[in-house]
């Protein structure tokens, strides 16, 4: 057995690994991996980069932001594998979706998602009056950041109309209930704890964003990688497997229980259950909308959706051009392969082939 | 004013025994500390109010997020940031420290140590701005250069001129139209861009 440490932060999409490590998918491959609960990105990444753990759950940019040096010192970090695809959303305070919509509206004429366009006029009014709404992301290189701005783009409104601040995702629900941010956008669960708190109203998803581009991605140390290439190769074995149970929607209740526990995102079930079935909490008192796609981690239809494709590389790292917060010749297919390594993980899936397939694993 | 040389500090910790302990380690003569028990939305407004020299805050912090976005995300300056953690080793925090991280205080809370690593730190970072700074600036001047080397090589092809007769053509209308040799380069380089299609 070979030991491994992997950091992790609480939210809903750490899942394959806690089903990994939970229905023995790491262990039939030959790993006795650790999972280790992080409290912030920032210092999830200075462990990855200082070897103190030996891979990590990460934002899909955060692997091209240590390749640049955004944020601190420049590390080789690569991604073979994209663990999660989804599971964001943008929700409003309900005073601010009030405004959106016409609060004494009988019979208020909306339909979910909300475009951005709803927010125009509020955002003109505050301008008015020399203010701005303030919305909350999870970290500077997060598709939380990108997603916001697309979904403001998408009618036109430039992101700096609003005021972006970073807030852990933990404590969003709390920031909104002081009244300190009009909006955020976040992960599972965060989002369906807002609406359980009667505190916000689920406006968007990241379905209705951006479809099927990648969330969090398996961060491995480039040289980590090559000093340890039967890990990686097993690494990506148990993960497929996890990806694979993880599937069929009966196993998703299962899933929630895992994650559910203490060690991990210690949350009620109420709160994390509804996106992992492809439901998305709205507003208190109303039904919630089907979102089939909600959390997505892959190989659906047989397709490899865990590979870390360079045309969705590409995809991130132009999100993070057009904020701004990378320079546009920095984009060649050689660094984006350099980054998102495709042919790492076909060559992992083709040494798999090999590997004597195992009995079913129940939970 | 009096208090000019007195080193602002922003505490940022929820354990308020803890903070107490870092609060009386620092001389209060040479630090003025502002304490916090969590961050958010008020932690962004006292930045940008205080314009602390230096903030202090625990490693495992979920607020750790928030101060990394402040160079990125917000107009308040980088500010150094100095991280205290009682469970890891030394040689855990030797390597955090050479990943780019300001510095770390390991384990109790020494008062000569904290303030010998907070001048460390201050000189650490001042030092990495620096290069910074110089870096950006190189970086500059050489865009520059390079633009209006391209100008002159795009006017000597076209026009048939010297390099020197492109460079005082270049020059003569940048004083003309009070501006920058460079500004009327990268004009020029647009038409040529243009007219290439």
């Amino acid at each position: 057995m070979t030991p491994l440490t992997l950091g992790f932060m609480p939210l809903t999409d750490c899942v394959p690994l806690v089903v990994a490590k939970h229905l023995g998918f790491f262990e039939k491959w030959g790993l006795d991996v650790t999972l280790c609960r992080q409290n912030s990105w920032a210092t999830l990444r200075d462990k990855l980069h200082a070897n103190l753990i030996d891979g990590a759950h990460m934002l899909a940019p955060m692997p091209f932001a240590s390749a640049l040096g955004l944020g601190g010192q420049a590390v080789d970090v690569v991604t073979p594998f994209v663990l999660s695809r989804q599971g964001n959303g943008i929700t409003l305070s309900n005073h601010v979706f009030e405004e959106c919509v016409g609060k004494h509206t009988a019979g208020i004429e909306y339909s979910l998602p909300l475009p951005a366009s709803r927010l125009a006029r509020l955002i003109d009014d505050r301008a008015q009056i020399g203010k701005k709404l303030t919305f909350a992301t999870v970290f500077p290189y997060s598709c939380h950041f990108y997603q916001l701005r697309s979904w403001l783009a998408q009618y036109h409104i430039p992101i700096d109309a609003v005021n972006v601040i970073v807030v852990p995702p933990s404590k969003m629900v709390d920031a909104m209930k002081r009244g300190d941010i009009d909006g955020f956008c976040v992960g599972s669960p965060w989002n369906a704890q807002a609406v359980r708190s009667g505190i916000g109203v689920t406006a968007v998803t990241s379905c209705d964003i951006w479809p099927a581009m990648p969330e969090k991605v398996l961060g491995l140390k480039r040289t980590w990688g090559e000093e340890n290439e039967a890990s990686v190769v097993a690494l990506i074995g148990a993960l497929r497997e996890a990806c694979a149970w993880l599937v069929p929607l009966p196993n998703r209740f299962e899933a929630a229980r895992m994650l559910s526990d203490k060690a991990y995102l210690d949350t009620q079930l109420d709160v994390l259950t509804p996106s992992l079935l492809g439901s998305c909490l709205t507003q208190v008192g109303q039904n919630p909308r089907s979102v089939p796609l909600y959390n997505l981690f892959g190989q659906e239809n047989g397709t490899h959706d865990n590979c870390p494709s360079i045309s969705q590389g590409e995809w991130v790292l132009n999100q993070m051009i057009s904020a701004g917060h990378v320079k546009e010749d920095v984009r060649s297919q050689s660094f984006i392969a350099s980054v998102f390594r495709e042919d790492i993980y076909h060559c992992a899936v083709n040494a798999q082939t090999m590997h004597p397939k195992s009995e079913e694993i129940s939970v | 004013m009096a208090f000019d040389s007195c080193l602002q500090v922003l505490l940022i910790e929820k354990d308020a025994e803890k903070a107490q302990k870092m609060i009386n380690a620092l001389d209060p003569e040479k630090y003025s500390v502002t304490h916090l028990s969590s961050g958010s939305a008020v932690f962004l407004r006292l930045v940008e109010e205080y314009q602390p020299d230096l903030i202090l805050m625990d490693v495992e912090s979920p607020d750790r997020d928030i101060v990394e976005s402040l160079s990125v995300m917000s107009a308040a300056n980088p500010k150094p940031v100095v991280m205290f953690s009682q469970n890891e080793d030394t040689d855990t925090i030797n390597s955090l420290v050479k990943s780019g991280v300001s510095a770390y205080i390991v384990g109790d809370v020494d008062p000569t140590r904290v303030r010998t690593i907070i001048e460390i730190a201050l000189a650490r970072f001042d030092e990495h701005q620096q290069l910074k700074n110089e870096l950006a600036s190189t970086q500059q001047q050489l865009t520059k250069q390079k633009t209006v080397e391209q100008a002159k090589i795009w006017l000597m092809e076209t026009k048939g001129l010297t390099e020197k007769e492109a460079y005082s053509l270049l020059r003569k209308n940048a004083m003309d139209m009070s501006q920058t040799i460079e500004h009327v380069a990268k004009n020029i380089l647009s038409v040529a861009t243009m007219l290439d299609m």
